[in-house]
């Protein structure tokens, strides 16, 4: 099994509550032009809040969102994100954008209540996906949150639902009969 | 436990299922549509999958793209008939042979009480109606084609407890407009309906299947990831006539487990419009009466069944379309358009003026047929009224049910249906 870090040590981009997936997260364009290729989504995460935001984001930073966030089950930006290599943590969003986050291997993490309200943009945080530890360095504050469900995290490790189908296939789904 | 939690633990090989848990349910059948067939077939192709868990559990539906519109849709409709016969396809429902995959399956009896099936599409909610359990998996019907499941969270349940009756003029989807209003964020049942089994109990008996079916697609807008109701004896009747395996119906146990319980009195509601913006912005039709109409549709999963278009046919008889008013009537399923020949509805909508549009989603599907000019104004059927559905962005789209957008289109402007009704 190869290594996967489900702990990432990164910045902290902090957003409200209520980002919408479609302009928030990325222009609806992109969404309804049914653009999946990372290197299409990437220039334009967070584009029309932020301009530029891929040129400073590093692998490892953790986006740090509210209530109800990526409203709309799209995948387009998790995409992006984890290309990126970066995270989510998140006070709460609709199921059906929390499995489009995962059906593309984004580690994330919702359900943190509070959440933004113990970091800001910039602060260094440490956060383990797979155990819930939520570690905010700059601020020395330190929360358990809901960790990513055992039950996820092949797929996620994986690389998302393509990735979990071709180890499927190249483990017992070939052999198996129909 | 719950209807859903008993579906899901029977599908999953369990004795129970709990709201909360991860299990891996195995479909009865997978459902895919025709606007999604290609992005599933090649990412399999490229993982070099070549076959589906098995071709008689996969239903191919085609009723997106009916009448195809633009060159990318015919070629996308010769990609599904390929993919079909590569994948051996039993239940390849191609255009002119099913209509709309969440209405035909019920009629021909491969969804019946009990049924639990994975979808691409949420609007599968509909097997609600008849006591089914159908769950929209989006992308992840790619992983479901080749191996019948995918990771599923055990939904919440809300009980829905119905009091009273509907007065006679008012329908299913008059009640379902006024069920997203409450269900809403911020809505006055002060619930959470966000990946929540909606569980419909208390005077059920005055809801047909069409009428139940009706009552799936506002709380779907709404984000319940599915409805329920316990299925009536006339329902199971229905099933047993049709049904394409042995069936068994479920019900709720007594002490079952739910999130919260809520309860509506329906028997003072008048007929109702949603205003433009979406399904939950309820109104009583009075507010907006006179409101001048261009535009008028029914059909959709949300207004599909056979008796959907016995009621507007009972209103459309010896009467006509204002002029200057296009009606455009899109039947669920090819049995129900046959169905409407036969019992002489089909001549009643075109004397009326209305014209038939071959079964499937119609105008509904997102801006591909029927459209609406800038400044125009429709009233319809349809499950969502959000800016843009049917084509032009400054259009305004209000939705009502069958009999009020049959009584408007008479009128040409929105109007009561209980005009008409004696």
């Amino acid at each position: 099994m190869s290594y996967f870090q489900w702990r990432l040590k990164g910045r902290c981009y902090k957003l409200g509550h209520d980002v919408p997936h479609a302009g928030g997260v990325i222009p609806n364009s992109f969404i309804t032009g049914r653009f999946f290729d990372p290197k299409d989504l990437v220039p334009h995460l967070f584009e029309e809040s932020d301009p530029g935001f891929h040129t400073r984001a590093k692998p490892g930073d953790i986006i740090v969102a509210g209530r109800n966030f990526g409203m709309g089950p799209k995948m387009n930006g998790y995409i992006a994100m984890q290309a990126l290599g970066l995270g989510l943590v998140c006070e709460s969003m609709p199921f059906l954008a929390y499995r489009a986050g995962i059906g593309v291997g984004l580690r994330v993490m919702t359900d943190c209540p509070s959440v933004t309200d113990i970091c800001e943009t910039g602060d260094e945080l440490d956060v383990d996906f797979s155990t819930g530890l939520f570690v905010n360095r700059t601020r020395g504050i330190t929360r358990e949150f809901p960790p990513l469900p055992d039950a996820l995290r092949d797929m996620v490790r994986l690389g998302g639902n393509s990735g979990w189908l071709k180890d499927w296939w190249k483990g017992q789904g070939k052999t198996k009969t129909a | 436990m719950t209807a859903a939690e008993k579906i899901i633990a029977r599908a999953s090989g369990v004795p129970a299922a709990r709201a909360g848990e991860i299990l891996y349910p195995m479909a009865d059948f997978a459902m895919i549509h025709d606007g999604v067939v290609m992005g599933a077939k090649q990412e399999l192709d490229a993982l070099g999958i070549d076959r589906v868990f098995d071709p008689e559990r996969v239903v191919m539906v085609t009723d997106h793209d009916v009448v195809y519109l633009n060159e990318r849709a015919v070629a996308r409709g010769a990609f599904n008939r390929k993919a079909a016969k590569a994948w051996g396809i039993k239940h390849f429902y191609d255009a002119g042979y099913g209509g709309h995959g969440h209405i035909f399956p019920m009629e021909r009896g491969l969804v019946t009480p009990g049924t639990f099936y994975l979808d691409n599409d949420r609007h599968c909610t509909n097997a609600g109606g008849i006591g089914a359990l159908a769950i929209r998996v989006g992308s992840e019907i790619s992983r479901v084609l080749a191996t019948g499941t995918t990771w599923t969270l055990v939904p919440k349940t809300v009980q829905l407890k119905i009091k009273g009756r509907l007065k006679p003029g008012v329908y299913a989807r008059d009640l379902g407009f006024q069920l997203g209003k409450r269900l809403r964020p911020g809505g006055e049942f002060g619930v959470d309906i966000d990946y929540r089994i909606l569980e419909f109990a208390g005077e059920l008996d005055q809801f047909s299947l069409a009428a139940r079916v009706s009552l799936c697609s506002t709380p779907t807008e709404m984000r319940a990831i599915g409805v329920f109701f316990p299925p009536s004896s006339e329902i199971i009747a229905f099933s047993k006539e049709r049904a394409k395996r042995p069936f068994e119906p479920v019900y709720p146990d007594a002490d079952a487990a739910y999130e919260a319980k809520i309860e509506m009195d329906v028997g003072s509601l008048e007929p109702q419009v949603a205003l433009p913006g979406g399904p939950h912005k309820a109104a009583n039709l009075s507010e907006v009466a006179g409101t001048r109409v261009d535009h008028a549709f029914i059909g959709s999963c949300g207004s599909g069944m056979y008796e959907d278009f016995q009621i507007a046919a009972g209103i459309l008889k010896g009467r006509h379309v204002a002029p200057g008013v296009r009606l455009l009537v899109t039947p669920g399923s090819e049995d129900s358009t046959h169905r409407l020949r036969r019992e002489g509805l089909l001549e009643i909508f075109q004397e009326a003026g209305a014209f038939v549009l071959p079964a499937g989603c119609g105008p509904c599907a997102s801006g591909r047929m029927g459209l609406i000019h800038s400044g125009e104004i429709s009233i319809s059927t349809a499950v969502a009224n959000g800016t843009g559905r049917m084509g032009a962005k400054d259009a305004d789209l209000y939705l009502g049910s069958p009999a009020t957008v049959a009584t408007s289109a008479i009128e040409g402007k929105i109007t009561d249906p209980r005009k008409y009704l004696n």
